[in-house]
């Protein structure tokens, strides 16, 4: 939908603007406020704004940050210059702050470029006003069951809102990406059958169980998690994408990945969700005509920012802080079974309470139990520390899980937890927390390093 | 079909993740060991189990070992078609798989209605209430028919999802629990609700009966694994399906859990 300025958009955008202003002297952020004024004021103001030539967008469940922060960097490396909403939201009102802040008085973009990372859920309200020139799609899994409700209602926003003009870059491994928007160009990143895969679901959700086609019964090529993996339907023809840019060799030892045309990339994390969502880049950048050397100069020395992820040997011990977002199940459950994998005896700290519900309301627990607690039933993890407003519920979860109680420690004071730290025989101690427990995660990772220090002063 | 047969259908299946069919070790326990051996049917797990709702059955399952648990994938004839039950379950799916349930179930439909006048158990939570109701409306007017069991219609707006905490008094119990739809339900209960709201909605926010509950059939709103939330209503279940004194699994902890959001939903 392109609609024309006209007075009340320049009224609006030079309000916007001054809103911007007086917010950077306060030492704000505005990356959503401005945008949200715009679009209080002018709710078609997307429409009527100008926009960069050329767009990326970047949406689905998991990994959109991590995706758009590599696509970004990579580019700017390569000299390539952008607006993006990195540092704001990722709906309609942080789009518009961003095209916002874009723009000069006439409205006009200064830059060619965009990198936008976009809420699934927020299709209705931006694809009628924006249209991505590329739009890659992570992966659509279970999130916020309030929210989100479930994938067939995500999924169904985005076929009825992707324009028809962009072209999208899907996981081709994941069945409900795969059949987005059919009538659109499109190309497919997958990662071939790995030593690791299985020929059934070992989760609890698996969202992906009969044909969208003839709602006959999948069969499964094989298995990563979930609902991805490779299918095939048992009534008719269809079946998995044919992958365009496919992995078909990890080598974690040397931390490399080779593509099925023979290029090689520098791995910058060993959890496959990463090696994704490197693969997610990967294939967007080669779109827009980036060569492999390119990408992989910058890729290289990138890493996982800190807040998701972090490791820090001290003294014998290796700490681990790992984002493991609360009330997304599969987010949760790929964490769990990334610790479970790692090597060496393991301590496990479990922060995933909605902060604000704790404050404000009582969590809907729900999700929990979508969520493969039951990874975390495994031999090498020696201590389980659970903390949080629903630590109760927590006490109650991990023994259906299976769980024996004298691995559990619970507790309601998230900060009381270290000094029940057993250290003895433990390798890795990892602190799984919530996208807004950041600071709680830090004060905990300080507690654990000096408990760690001090046991080793002995 | 045979209960071995059966079993061994599903096994086929490859369909283990969801329809864990694992004849569970029948171990004894002399404290609440039933009279006869206790069938509990898990209609379409692979399908319908959405937001936790798929762990009731397996909860049960920690309670009563002894028990017999079937869980029935969507092209199965369901085993209460040809056998006896002693509880059927069905949990939240999506919007697309309830006209197929309801496809699926039609097929059925008088089947069911003897079973509810027999007083068999059913336990449906979720949006799976509406697969037994007189229709389904979509945003434009069309209906898609249900099974004209109950009372009570729903209305769905699928840009609008409805969250709310539940708190409510089934008989002498208080249930908690949670709602998260994009319907609401409308119809006569009065003499046929599942809770009388405390805190929370009924049928829909003007309501404040919840549920529906003919003889031994009960229909809640309610989602996610309210028999882990609601120890007293499922040691209920579990008495009158012949266990004369329950004991539940994690019983200590899941009263502790019960009472600290059943005092938190109180002081919201």
């Amino acid at each position: 939908m392109r609609n024309k300025k006209g007075i009340k958009f320049y009224l609006v955008l030079y309000l916007a603007k001054m809103s911007r202003i007086a917010l950077k002297i306060v030492g704000r952020d505005a990356t959503y406020f401005p945008g949200k004024l715009a679009v209080t004021l002018c709710p078609d103001f997307l429409g009527r704004i100008e926009k960069p030539k050329t767009i990326i967008g970047v949406t689905g469940t998991n990994g959109k940050t991590t995706v758009c922060n590599m696509i970004e960097d990579t580019l700017r490396e390569n000299g390539y210059d952008f607006i993006d909403n990195h540092l704001g939201s990722n709906i309609n009102s942080g789009l518009a702050s961003t095209l916002i802040e874009g723009a000069n008085l006439k409205g006009k973009q200064k830059k060619e470029l965009a990198v936008f990372e976009i809420d699934e859920r927020s299709a209705v309200k931006v694809y009628p006003y924006i249209t991505p020139t590329y739009l890659v799609c992570t992966n659509l899994f279970r999130d916020s069951l309030r929210r989100n409700a479930h994938t067939e209602f995500i999924s169904q926003m985005l076929n009825d809102y992707i324009p028809k003009q962009t072209k999208l870059i899907l996981n081709g491994d994941d069945l409900i990406v795969s059949n987005l928007a059919k009538e659109n160009a499109r190309v497919y990143f997958g990662i071939d059958k790995l030593p690791t895969d299985t020929d059934k679901c070992e989760n609890i959700v698996c969202d992906m169980v009969s044909c969208p086609v003839c709602g006959g019964k999948l069969a499964y090529d094989f298995v990563r998690y979930n609902h991805i993996g490779r299918a095939h339907c048992t009534k008719c023809d269809f079946c998995s994408p044919k992958i365009d840019y496919e992995v078909n060799h990890i080598d974690l030892e040397n931390m490399k990945m080779q593509l099925r045309n023979g290029e090689s990339y520098d791995l910058i994390n060993n959890n496959i969700i990463n090696i994704y969502n490197m693969l997610a880049t990967i294939a967007v950048l080669k779109e827009m005509g980036l060569s492999q050397e390119k990408i992989n100069q910058s890729l290289r020395k990138q890493k996982i920012v800190d807040t998701r992820f972090s490791k820090e040997k001290v003294g014998n011990i290796e700490v681990i802080t790992h984002l493991s977002k609360g009330m997304n199940p599969i987010a949760c459950s790929r964490v769990f079974d990334y610790v479970r994998k790692e090597k060496g005896n393991k301590a496990v700290f479990i922060l995933l309470d909605d902060l604000h519900d704790a404050a404000h309301s009582s969590e809907n627990i729900a999700w929990q139990y979508d969520t493969d607690y039951e990874f975390l039933n495994d031999e090498s993890i020696k201590q389980i520390l659970i903390a949080g407003a629903r630590y109760l519920d927590g006490i109650v979860r991990l023994q259906m899980a299976g769980i024996p109680k004298e691995k559990i420690v619970a507790k309601r004071e998230e900060l009381s937890l270290v000094e029940s730290l057993q250290l003895e025989g433990i390798e890795k101690v990892f602190i799984l927390h919530d996208l807004y427990a950041i600071s709680l995660k830090n004060k905990i990772k300080q507690q654990v390093v000096e408990k760690i220090k001090g046991e080793e002063a002995k | 079909m045979s209960l071995e047969t059966k079993m061994k259908s599903t096994l086929d299946l490859n369909l283990e993740d969801f329809c864990e069919w694992k004849n569970q070790e029948k171990q004894e326990n002399t404290f609440h060991k039933p009279e006869k051996e206790i069938i509990i049917e898990s209609l379409f797990p692979e399908y319908c189990g959405y937001f936790g709702d798929g762990q009731n059955m397996k909860y049960l399952q920690k309670c009563i070992p002894e028990a017999t648990f079937i869980n029935t994938p969507l092209e199965d004839i369901p085993y209460f078609a040809e056998h006896d039950v002693d509880l059927l379950y069905m949990g939240t799916m999506t919007e697309h798989t309830q006209e197929r349930v309801i496809q699926k179930l039609l097929a059925y439909q008088e089947r069911i209605k003897q079973m509810i006048e027999k007083g068999v158990h059913f336990l449906l939570t979720g949006n799976s209430i509406e697969i037994f109701s007189q229709y389904i409306e979509k945003e434009k007017g069309e209906k898609i028919p249900g099974l004209g069991i109950f009372p009570i219609y729903a209305k769905r707006d699928m840009m609008h999802r409805h969250n709310s905490l539940f708190v409510g008094k089934y008989e002498d119990i208080q249930i908690v629990g949670f709602r998260s739809q994009f319907t609401f339900a409308y119809g006569e209960n009065a003499h046929c609700y599942f809770a009388k709201v405390e805190k929370g909605i009924g049928l829909n926010p003007q309501s404040t009966l919840e549920g529906i509950k003919m003889n031994n059939c009960i229909a809640t709103y309610l989602l996610g694994p309210i028999c882990i939330l609601n120890p007293d209503f499922t040691r209920k279940l579990l008495q009158e399906l012949g266990i004369e004194k329950p004991t539940l699994a994690f019983e200590e902890d899941v009263e502790k859990a019960y009472k600290q959001r059943l005092k938190e939903f109180e002081n919201l």
